[in-house]
């Protein structure tokens, strides 16, 4: 079997797992394609910690949760046939130009995440993919007693070994069900992956468009804002993170799938679907790299508190709960693999912080080194104040967010791989040499994407001045006060 | 509850398919809560946010347009000459100390990495750390290997050689070379991006 075989199979594999808990409860969207692999994903992740913590082999824990998740799915339609699947938002006006968009945003949106992994002709395999990322999956498919000696001896002097499952564990999966134990494949799935969350997170952008075009506007100028502006992000992303979006590092997936999660739940208008998205990329991010995981927790609190909203805090009890249980799982998914480590004295699952008096200086560095990774804050944040004063009564008919929940995710993240580097106990400057390229993809694509959708509000702000009747779409109230336009419904699940 | 007693008692999602393409409750409003199509504006408000909206459209697309192609570029990088050919020896020294070490352990065997050299130590992980037994303790270990980095030489992998030594019958310490693969050069390959 070639390697573009085993790839396509192990694809097939993760997104037949995580197919029908993303249709249960993100819907039938456009969205949800590159979701389901790594949904698939997410369990290969909760399959390794399952198969360290209890025995057993990872295949047979990744085919139980996805069984489990698959017969929870049916279970629910039994019980409540009334939930269904979530349906794109109906619209009764432009019906066939929103859905046309739709599909014309996800070809482009596909074709452009293709053509940035066009450097995967070159096989490369990085040092930190050959080391551990593209490695650990053979000690995955090791038995348990075998699996503990890796993960705890001192004889193998890797201290990232460690570092949460998912990836490894994905990749482990692939290589079980094809019998190709290669660095290549693992390399490939590993690019599959990051192209699923960076074709997610831009299709939030178009989203924004369809959004914009339906509440703002009659005009199909946000529509194909909206798809110019994700494609165009796309390519973007590639280029912020090659070489390693082709080489098997890990940070590009952790860094697309944070930023994919703060564009479903904190720019998009929240509903059940984005949200359950933004659970998704949230754990994507989250269980593949330590700063992910750090930048995971900070977004599970940040998506919670704006599910909770004002309304939550003075005291309707209906919008507390919901949000509140949905992060606690979150949170004990995403706790579940640091914890073992500890438990089991894991190599490296200790970490060491900086006991000099040099912070100032370490603190320095750090500033330094992230700047020229960084420059487009320098475009964002001018942008972003312009956006927030005049701008700011469409960007709330288009029903984004506001600007300053992403600001604040950008903002957690970036201090939250900061002060790793300021606190820990490593020579800051090779460590700023060989990482800081790599540790600001985060908040350099989350600046760009808050400038993509910055764009697209305004291309919505334009075409409703150019609205031929002068007038903007009409809204109506639900009997919740909920506004509504005609012919959609919002909130049917929640 | 309040669904189902405004659709007449029938369950809550059957009422809102059912409605779905019907509006329902209070008469129109717009966003600023004027009566319905009488949505009034400023205009020096409108000429504001015309303003507003062309800049920030046309900066950030610019923006996005001039940092697409800078991105792109990046990507090319990875194919590149220079790219390939260091790619294809890494890959090479890789897959040739994995040869060797595969002629040196038989299944079932377990190993413990000699830790003379911390480097030879991370090139044996990268190398063939997947699929080895690891021994613990490591004086448990069947074989111990380590890395002989020495000249270019035929047998060698960029003038690296996996070396495995064991107890044999008696106490008496075998020292056997891997074979079966070989990279011309001297190493060791070239340092990929960290």
């Amino acid at each position: 079997m070639s390697t573009v075989l085993a790839t396509v199979a192990g694809m097939c594999v993760l997104g037949a797992a995580g197919l029908l808990p993303v249709l249960a409860t993100v819907g039938l969207r456009w969205y949800s394609v590159p979701l389901a692999p790594l949904a698939g994903a997410v369990a290969a992740g909760l399959a390794a910690t399952a198969s360290l913590t209890f025995g057993g082999s990872l295949l047979d824990w990744f085919l139980g949760i996805a069984a489990v998740a698959a017969v929870a799915v049916f279970g629910l339609l039994i019980v409540r046939p009334d939930l269904g699947l979530r349906a794109g938002p109906a619209t009764r006006s432009r019906v066939s130009v929103d859905r046309i968009v739709g599909v014309v945003g996800f070809l482009a949106v596909v074709v452009a995440c293709a053509w940035s992994l066009r450097g995967l002709r070159t096989p490369t395999v990085g040092f930190d993919a050959r080391s551990l990322w593209v490695m650990r999956p053979g000690w995955f498919l090791h038995s348990h007693s075998q699996l503990l000696i890796d993960m705890r001896t001192r004889n193998l002097v890797l201290t990232q070994s460690a570092y949460p499952p998912l990836l490894s564990a994905s990749v482990a999966v692939a290589w079980k069900i094809t019998g190709i134990h290669t660095a290549r494949l693992g390399v490939t799935m590993v690019a599959m992956l990051d192209a699923c969350a960076l074709a997610a997170a831009a299709l939030a952008v178009v989203q924004v468009g369809r959004t914009a075009a339906v509440r703002v506007t009659r005009s199909w100028l946000p529509l194909a804002g909206g798809v110019i502006v994700a494609v165009l992000l796309v390519v973007i992303a590639a280029g912020i993170t090659e070489p390693f979006l082709t080489n098997g590092y890990a940070d590009p997936l952790w860094s697309l799938a944070a930023v994919g999660a703060v564009a479903f739940g904190l720019q998009l208008r929240s509903d059940p679907s984005t949200r359950a998205a933004a659970v998704i990329l949230v754990l994507v991010a989250g269980m593949t790299k330590n700063e992910g995981f750090v930048t995971a927790v900070a977004l599970v609190v940040l998506v919670a508190a704006r599910s909770i909203g004002w309304t939550g805090i003075r005291g309707a009890r209906g919008r507390v709960v919901a949000p509140l249980v949905v992060a606690v799982c979150e949170l004990a998914a995403l706790a579940w693999w640091p914890v073992l480590m500890k438990a089991i004295h894991a190599r490296g699952a200790s970490s060491t912080f900086s006991t000099s008096q040099d912070l100032a200086h370490r603190t320095d560095a750090v500033v330094h080194g992230f700047s020229p990774y960084l420059h487009v804050l320098v475009l964002a944040l001018p942008l972003a104040v312009v956006g927030g004063v005049v701008l700011r009564g469409v960007r709330r008919r288009v029903e984004v967010g506001n600007d300053v929940w992403a600001w604040l995710a950008l903002g957690t993240g970036l201090v939250a791989v900061a002060s790793a580097l300021v606190t820990g106990s490593g020579a800051i400057g090779p460590w700023l040499l060989s990482t800081a390229h790599r540790i600001t993809e985060y908040p350099a694509l989350e600046g760009w994407w808050i400038v993509g959708v910055w764009v697209v509000v305004a291309v919505a702000g334009l075409a409703g001045q150019a609205t031929p009747d002068g007038t903007d779409v009409v809204a109506h109230a639900t009997p919740e006060g909920t506004m509504v336009h005609e012919g959609e419904l919002v909130g049917v699940h929640a | 509850m309040a669904r189902q007693a405004q659709s007449g008692g029938r369950p809550a999602a059957s009422w809102l398919r059912a409605d779905r393409d019907r509006l329902v409750a209070s008469a129109p409003v717009t966003h600023v809560g004027s009566p319905a199509g009488t949505h009034r504006r400023r205009p020096v408000h409108t000429a504001l946010v015309a303003v507003a909206s062309a800049l920030v459209a046309v900066v950030g697309l610019v923006a996005l347009g001039g940092q697409a192609l800078r991105g792109s570029r990046t990507v090319d990088v990875q194919l590149a000459h220079r790219t390939v050919h260091a790619t294809s020896i890494d890959n090479a020294f890789y897959a040739c100390i994995d040869t060797q070490a595969h002629s040196l352990v038989r299944p079932g065997q377990s190993v413990t990495f000699g830790l003379t050299n911390l480097a030879d130590v991370v090139n044996m992980i990268m190398g063939f750390g997947s699929w080895v037994t690891v021994a613990d303790p490591a004086s448990s270990a069947d074989i111990v290997l380590t890395l002989h980095d020495g000249t270019a030489a035929p047998g060698t992998c960029l003038g690296t050689t996996v070396v495995a030594t064991s107890r044999g019958p008696g106490g008496r310490t075998i020292v056997r070379v891997g074979t079966g693969a070989q990279v011309p050069g001297q190493g060791p390959p070239p340092a990929p991006p960290l």
